[in-house]
């Protein structure tokens, strides 16, 4: 019974086959060849690497470079390099240091006179400095430039808002940038400029020339006094540092600064000055543990004679 | 042969050799044309890990706090996922200090490992994710994967092997901020009651 039916197909399929190689070779049509080649030999079944019985753990130890070698692998050669940034300087030179109780004077008293004349007449290096910043880049004026040092911080602090990164770092110099922005890429900020209490105003400049002589960068720090708002959200949504509704009066000190030398060089916010006698700032809306001291296995903790280290106050530069 | 033919063998002839062509033609073609084929294939997939990285928007002042959430996992832990299991099942829904108490004290190996990856939870919620109180943590998810296991040979007698298993297992947990929700206790009276009153609920249509 098999047979004359396994006969009649295989009658069949030669007229088939002949035909559809007539009509493959009228129609011109290419098929591509099968993927799946039945082989009669085809490993079907898996044995795992045995471990630990053919190499010997101890010749492995030992040297495994000559292993990697023999094996093959070529490893590309690690270059011990660290990445420098030229465009920007890596702190403040020469910082200015604010003078005591510059925001609680007014103008009109003697104390506060005597503070006006003061830093009206500025050092004679500050003024060498904004000599050579001017032959650089002669649309420099000290006026002018207080204004634009303003409208600088305002858009460095709204793109930071909106994290923009290109705007941010073509305001911003390389050195300002991670310290703006560590610890904000899952935060969200609200930042709004309210208004500029007192016009602002370059107290200080200094030129220093880096690695090389005629290396120039000016850096010229800006006082500005301002009302801000500040908001801090974490990474749910809650309110984390400040308010929207609040405004601040903030008394900042700027420093601003420009590759000279470069001609495609941009003033930039290059970091703030924070003085010493700097009242503090607002505490987070969450509880802090604060370590306690060390004490040994036999001693106990006295909780009613602590008290809390206060850090030490001291001008630094962010 | 070719001229003594059928109608009948021609409509056949043209069936096999139409299908013939589809089939050589959706070899050549590869998966790209066939839309119900997965696109991705891989093993290891870091998704857990990425639940971190999730912002919700800034909330208003008369929304409720949104609870703190925290995600961790360690991959490949040598252990079976099936006795791991028991551990993971054991704390769900524990606040974090009793799930920590209850491992420690806990005979199995995977208890140990467990405990670690509790303590890593609870230091990266309080030092990155904003979380107020270390003890104010419960755990919301806590559940196992199979990881990647080698293969090795298992020697038995008559020349006869077996492929065996190492086993290695992976370790979800995720951490909410807050109290643990209270799960309703139900007795089997409870139950029975239920039980009864849905017979007693039950309507007969087209009755007399």
């Amino acid at each position: 019974m098999a047979l004359p039916v396994r006969r009649t197909v295989a009658a069949l399929f030669r007229p088939t086959c002949s035909s559809l190689k007539n009509l493959e070779a009228v129609l011109d049509v290419r098929h591509p060849g099968p993927l799946y080649l039945p082989v009669r030999t085809k490993k079907r079944f898996f044995i795992p690497p045995a471990v630990g019985t053919k190499v010997d753990n101890q010749d492995n130890q030992e040297d495994p470079e000559a292993m990697a070698r023999a094996a093959g692998i070529v490893f590309r050669q690690e270059y011990m390099e660290r990445p420098i940034n030229i465009s920007s300087s890596a702190g403040v030179f020469d910082p200015y240091i604010p003078p005591e109780g510059d925001a609680r004077l007014s103008s009109l008293s003697k104390e506060g006179l005597k503070q006006r004349t003061e830093q009206i007449r500025q050092t004679a290096a500050s003024q060498l400095a904004i000599r050579k910043i001017k032959e650089h880049d002669p649309e420099f004026t000290t006026k002018g430039f207080a204004e634009k040092a303003q409208e600088i911080f305002i858009e460095a602090h709204n793109a930071l808002t909106h994290f923009n990164k290109e705007q941010l770092h073509s305001l911003v110099t390389e050195r300002c940038y991670p310290e703006m922005t560590r610890g904000n890429r899952y935060k969200t900020i609200r930042w709004r400029f309210v208004e500029s209490l007192e016009p602002p105003k370059v107290v200080h400049a200094r030129c220093p020339d880096m690695v090389s002589k005629g290396n120039l960068y000016g850096q010229v720090t800006v006082r500005m006094h301002s009302k801000q708002t500040l908001a801090v959200y974490d990474r749910f949504g809650r309110l984390m540092l400040g308010s929207e509704d609040q405004p601040k009066d903030v008394l900042e000190y700027l420093v601003l600064e420009r590759h000279l030398v470069n001609p495609y060089g941009r003033w930039r916010l290059h970091g703030k000055i924070v003085p010493s006698w700097a009242p503090a700032k607002d505490p987070i809306i969450k509880t802090v543990m604060i370590p306690g001291p060390d004490l040994k296995p036999w001693e106990e903790f006295d909780a009613v004679g602590y008290q809390v280290p206060k850090p030490e106050a001291v001008q630094w530069n962010k | 042969m070719a001229t003594a033919m059928t109608g009948r063998g021609m409509a056949f002839i043209r069936n096999v050799s139409g299908t013939l062509i589809s089939r050589l033609q959706v070899l050549g073609g590869g998966p790209q044309q066939l839309s119900c084929l997965h696109t991705s294939s891989s093993l290891s997939s870091a998704k857990w890990e990425k639940k971190n990285r999730m912002m919700f928007p800034p909330q208003l002042p008369d929304e409720p706090r949104r609870p703190a959430e925290v995600y961790h996992c360690r991959r490949q832990i040598k252990y079976s996922k099936d006795k791991m299991w028991y551990l993971a099942k054991m704390i769900r829904g524990m606040s974090i200090d009793q799930a920590i108490a209850q491992l420690e004290f806990n005979d199995k190996k995977g208890a140990k490992i467990m405990k670690e990856v509790l303590l890593e939870a609870q230091e990266m919620a309080v030092r990155s994710h904003n979380v107020e109180y270390k003890s104010n943590l419960y755990l919301a998810e806590s559940y196992t994967g199979k990881g990647t296991y080698l293969k090795r040979i298992r020697y038995h007698g008559r020349g006869m092997f077996g492929i065996m298993d190492k086993v290695y297992c992976h370790y979800f947990v995720k951490l909410v901020e807050g109290s643990p929700p209270k799960t309703e206790e139900r007795t089997s009276l409870d139950q029975a009651k239920e039980y009864v009153q849905g017979l007693k609920n039950r309507t007969i249509i087209h009755g007399l």
